[in-house]
């Protein structure tokens, strides 16, 4: 086949080299973060299908209603009690706070647990599946439970007054999706073996599930009974479908996929630029052989034919060599968020590897075919005239059809069209911006060059006078080590300065839960370490169910969290600290009128996403009884406080004739922490948030995320690359025609060298400065809002950016760019 | 075998119209040869371009093998030239990438040639560089490009042969070697050879000659009609 035959020749002239990297990263970027995106999502999906152990489940503060279980009965409905709450555990002087569920004998009623008697394992042949859960008096415990407590399988753990055999390592259950909030090692025990450990106390925090299932044979029962069953719900329950189930695991890796799509949409963004600059560069070398083609009578049908054939065998050649990069970095990524993702990924299906396919076949039509277009129209004559002009498409037609294909790449990536559109315009802002402040560096270059030496003065014009490549060069460069930067900031310096900023003494640990008789006793521990706390908050568990008299809508509900679920109410008579009103009065000024109304200050925030307003009326159901509240004030939080924060605070003496528990935060130093030993052997029920071990916890799982993408933003700095090296090779002409005619002039190698030295490392250097300004942009933006944190400069960033962009654009550019100093001037000036 | 008749060409520009050629008329049998001279602007390579199906006349007619390529759009003369045309040209456009083979075998490939390599590599013997199939131009002389350039342009075995100054980016002695090299060839293969030279020497070895000036034959056409 001639076209193919013409391609390897040119893949051996080294005219193809550039288009075939762009081509492969451009698929490989891709390739890597789909096929992570979809094994991640197919493991969740699979996890839900079998997500709820059950057909339905009702989800509830509150112990399960005995008539439900008795009717169920009745109608041969399947049905198994869960309860879920934190607890210490305990095995000799070691503590844990584990994350306990304890289920009926008949769970799962769905699905299988898996678990192992080897801790840690892996290995399929270690693990079964069982249609059950441990039978009374054993515990499943998660591995790292073990030298958490430095225990074995077969010792004893204590949870609250009871003691349990560690009987099995518990790998999964079915529906352990909930384990991502988990923080504490998860365990499985026997329902019956509730009363004998003590761990629920009245006001506890405990959530129940109530799960129910069809039997084989009598499914239309089923029906008939879950009809029944919603007429008998309150507003502490709420009914969980697998679809609702598989609703909050799609919108979760929605926001997952989205990232990692902007990440990967900048590769392909940048070896689009790179692969249309190079098949520009490589359609001018082609020009002659066409002209030469025409002139022994090949027709432009021919030639057309000829190329495409060429441009499909490079799309199919480029593209599965991607594929086969991609495979490989998105086994790197997959190793480094395998951590924190505590489900196995099952392989990725064909879609990954079409989206990587087709993005190197659209990438090639539309950056590459344009550039070659005009390629058939060639006139013969050009063999005889060198003044000949072919009429190529114009910058603006090929840009615009650049654009496009950005734009249906996205929209393919998304499958959303504002999001893809958003993306392409952020894409656009970013790029005039950077363009911007190209040209007022290489403008300030230009003028200041002027009263340098002759290297500079030389170098920086050329900079100024080649502005397009020069432009091109610096905002993709610049785009691939901002991103670089950000993710490098993001790992290392972002979560210590949110730890940081932190006060020295800021509470360190919260303890919640602690019940009215034991309130008392904890106290007097707390004082016996002289240790100070936030103030002591009494709180209620309680949900809404009327704004302003009506029921919230059902798009309000799926909107609002605090709509679905039970909230921690709180009284207080003075402003805690860190408060601050924003609107109405605090109480006891005498201002609020309330209508016998009980009066409430609702956080600022929560307010508007409510739509609420001072004045509105809010209902609670507490425990079963119903109240309404005025919303007298509002107020704003300091989050960073660490100490106890409510979103909705009371009066003194308006809830205290519910059900209630108190909680603290406070500072406990290094050398007392025994005091929660003792807090705890004392008062198991207790929770004791470590502070500390979750800020660890999250800056892991940061790193690791970050780690991951740090790696993939390697492929996207080569990307940044290959569009210097396109940039360079078509000016490339221009760069080896001057530097014969300044030799021929008598100028020495040496300045020559030192001229390109000078303009690639100046080039570098705008480009890590214009990075560092997107990085410190960005990590600024982040900083607000995602960890709302303060303004910081981070100065390595001014200095590594430039330094490593000089240092890396100067080295490559000289190297790419060196054929211009060691070509004989006569033979360059020769062959043009 | 080329039957010329009032060929004008004209172009417009901003300054008005410029005629390049002026009421050119030839003839010329198979196997012999025609050197077109004249001052540099005098429009030899124009002529060449349009007696070779490469550009149009503003009038007049072109007859190739009694095919009338001035009637024809650019596919129909493209099909003329596939059959009937070589070209040699002064900066010997051999194609950078590929070797002294592959540049001779190129139009032998794009016309199906089972052999080309074969062909070529025969061709590149006959042009005394065998031993460089492997070469590439740019490790080849100015002299050794144009007998690549020579080999590609007779192994494609045209009836007629055009030749836009062929030795004018030589020097004397090489160029005389490559011209004793086209007349060889041209002798062996029996082409019909038209050539575009400023070297009084080389035209005089054709045994027709035309010189223009300024666009205008300058006389009719001299020398031996075969």
């Amino acid at each position: 086949m001639l076209a193919l035959k013409m391609l390897l020749r040119s893949w051996r002239g080294g005219q193809l080299g550039l288009i075939f990297s762009a081509l492969v990263l451009a698929v490989a970027v891709v390739t890597s973060v789909a096929l992570l995106a979809e094994r991640v999502e197919r493991a969740l999906v699979k996890e839900s299908s079998s997500f709820l152990a059950a057909d339905l489940v009702v989800s509830s503060s509150q112990a399960t209603d005995s008539d439900w279980l008795e009717r169920a009965e009745q109608q041969g409905i399947r049905t198994a009690r869960i309860a879920s709450f934190a607890s210490m555990t305990f095995a000799g002087d070691e503590m844990h706070l584990a994350s306990i569920k304890a289920v009926e004998s008949s769970y799962p009623l769905r699905g299988a647990v898996k678990r192992s008697t080897v801790p840690f394992a892996t290995d399929e042949s270690d693990i079964e599946s069982v249609m059950s859960g441990p039978k009374p008096g054993d515990l499943w415990v998660d591995a790292r439970l073990l030298p958490l407590l430095n225990i074995e399988l077969g010792d004893t753990v204590d949870v609250g007054d009871g003691s349990f055999k560690v009987s099995h390592i518990l790998i999964e259950e079915p529906d352990s999706g909930s384990s991502f909030s988990a923080y504490g090692a998860r365990i499985l025990m026997n329902w019956s073996d509730l009363p004998a450990s003590g761990v629920i106390q009245p006001g506890s925090r405990v959530s129940y599930r109530f799960l129910i299932a069809a039997a084989e044979d009598n499914a239309d029962n089923f029906d008939d009974y879950v009809d029944w069953l919603n007429q008998q719900l309150d507003v502490h329950d709420r009914i969980i479908t697998p679809d609702e189930a598989q609703a909050s695991i799609a919108s979760t890796m929605d926001k997952g996929r989205r990232f990692l799509l902007l990440a990967g949409s900048i590769g392909v963004v940048l070896a689009g630029i790179a692969l249309a600059l190079a098949s520009h560069h490589f359609a001018n070398g082609q020009l002659l052989q066409v002209a030469l083609f025409k002139s022994w009578g090949i027709s432009a049908n021919r030639v057309r034919k000829l190329y495409i054939q060429q441009i499909v065998l490079l799309a199919i050649g480029g593209s599965l060599m991607g594929l086969l990069i991609g495979w490989g970095f998105h086994q790197l990524l997959v190793s480094a968020v395998r951590e924190w993702l505590p489900i196995a990924l099952p392989m990725a299906g064909a879609r990954p590897w079409i989206t990587g396919f087709a993005t190197g076949i659209l990438c090639l039509i539309g950056f590459t075919l344009p550039a070659l277009w005009h390629l058939p129209t060639q006139s013969p004559l050009a063999v005889l005239r060198r003044d000949t002009q072919v009429k190529s498409l114009n910058s603006l037609m090929r840009g615009s059809l650049g654009v496009l294909t950005v734009a249906v790449l996205l929209f393919w990536y998304s499958e959303n069209f504002y999001l893809s559109m958003a993306i392409l315009l952020g894409f656009a802002i970013t790029a005039l911006a950077s363009i911007g402040v190209g040209l007022v560096l290489l403008r300030l270059g230009k003028t200041y060059g002027h009263w340098m030496g002759s290297i500079w003065r030389l170098a920086l014009s050329n900079l100024w006078r080649r502005k397009k490549p020069s432009l091109i060069q610096m905002v993709g460069f610049s785009g691939a080590i901002a991103l670089l930067m950000i993710m490098t900031v993001v790992r290392t310096s972002l979560v210590d300065e949110w730890r940081w900023q932190l006060a020295e003494d800021a509470p360190n640990h919260f303890l919640v839960n602690v019940a009215a008789y034991e309130l008392e006793g904890v106290k007097n521990l707390v004082d016996q370490r002289e240790l100070e706390t936030a103030g002591w908050y009494s709180m209620v568990r309680g949900r809404i169910t009327h704004l302003n008299n009506q029921l919230p809508s059902e798009v309000a509900k799926d909107g609002h969290e605090s709509l679905r679920r039970e909230l921690n109410l709180s009284w207080t008579s003075d402003l805690p600290e860190g408060n601050k009103i924003i609107q109405g009065q605090w109480w006891g000024t005498g201002n609020e009128s309330t209508n016998n109304l009980a009066p409430v200050s609702l956080e600022e925030e929560l307010l508007h996403e409510l739509g609420l307003a001072i004045g509105d009326t809010v209902r609670f159901s507490v425990g079963g009884l119903s109240f309404d509240a005025v919303i007298t004030s509002t107020r704003s939080l300091n989050w960073d406080s660490m100490t106890p924060n409510f979103y909705f605070l009371f009066p003194e003496g308006y809830l205290e004739d519910y059900p209630r528990t108190h909680m603290t935060s406070l500072y406990i130093p290094s050398e007392d922490k025994l005091l929660i030993n003792d807090l705890l052997r004392k008062y198991p029920t207790v929770q004791v948030i470590e502070l500390d071990k979750i800020i660890d916890r999250i800056r892991s799982i940061v790193s690791q995320v970050t780690r991951g993408l740090e790696m993939m933003t390697l492929l996207i700095l080569g990307c940044g690359i290959l569009v210097m090296f396109a940039a360079v090779s078509l000016s490339m002409n221009e760069r080896l025609q001057e530097s014969a005619i300044l030799r021929t002039l008598g100028s020495s190698r040496r300045l020559i060298l030192g001229v390109q030295w000078v303009e690639f490392t100046t080039l570098g250097v705008m480009a890590g400065f214009l990075a560092a300004l997107g990085a410190e942009f960005a990590v600024a933006m982040l900083q607000r809002f995602m960890f709302s944190l303060p303004f910081t400069w981070h100065s390595w960033l001014w200095i590594a950016g430039p330094l490593g962009g000089g240092l890396l654009v100067g080295l490559l550019g000289v190297v790419y760019s060196r054929k211009a100093v060691t070509q004989p001037p006569l033979r360059v000036l020769n062959s043009l | 075998m080329i039957e010329v008749s009032n060929i004008s060409k004209q172009v417009t520009t901003s300054e008005g119209t410029l005629r390049i050629l002026e009421q050119i008329n030839l003839s010329l049998e198979a196997g012999e040869s025609l050197a077109i001279i004249g001052p540099s602007g005098s429009g030899k390579s124009t002529l060449l371009g349009i007696l070779a199906g490469l550009d149009m006349p503003t009038s007049g007619t072109v007859f190739i093998d009694g095919k009338n390529i001035t009637a024809m759009d650019e596919e129909g003369r493209a099909a003329v030239r596939a059959g009937h045309v070589g070209f040699v040209f002064q900066s010997f456009h051999l194609l950078p990438g590929l070797t002294a083979l592959e540049n001779v075998a190129l139009p032998l490939e794009l016309q199906g040639m089972a052999d080309a390599l074969q062909t070529a590599r025969a061709y590149l013997e006959r042009v005394g560089l065998g031993e460089r199939v492997s070469h590439y131009p740019r490790q080849l002389s100015g002299g050794e490009q144009q007998r690549v350039a020579l080999a590609r342009a007779f192994a494609c075995r045209p009836a007629i042969l055009f030749a836009d100054e062929p030795t004018g980016n030589l020097d004397t002695g090489t160029g005389k070697k490559i011209n004793d090299l086209l007349f060889e060839l041209n002798a062996e293969e029996g082409t019909t050879l038209i050539l575009v030279t400023h070297e009084k020497t080389l035209a005089e070895r054709c045994n027709r000659r035309l010189e223009l000036q300024a666009g205008r034959q300058l006389e009719s056409l001299s020398g031996i009609s075969a």
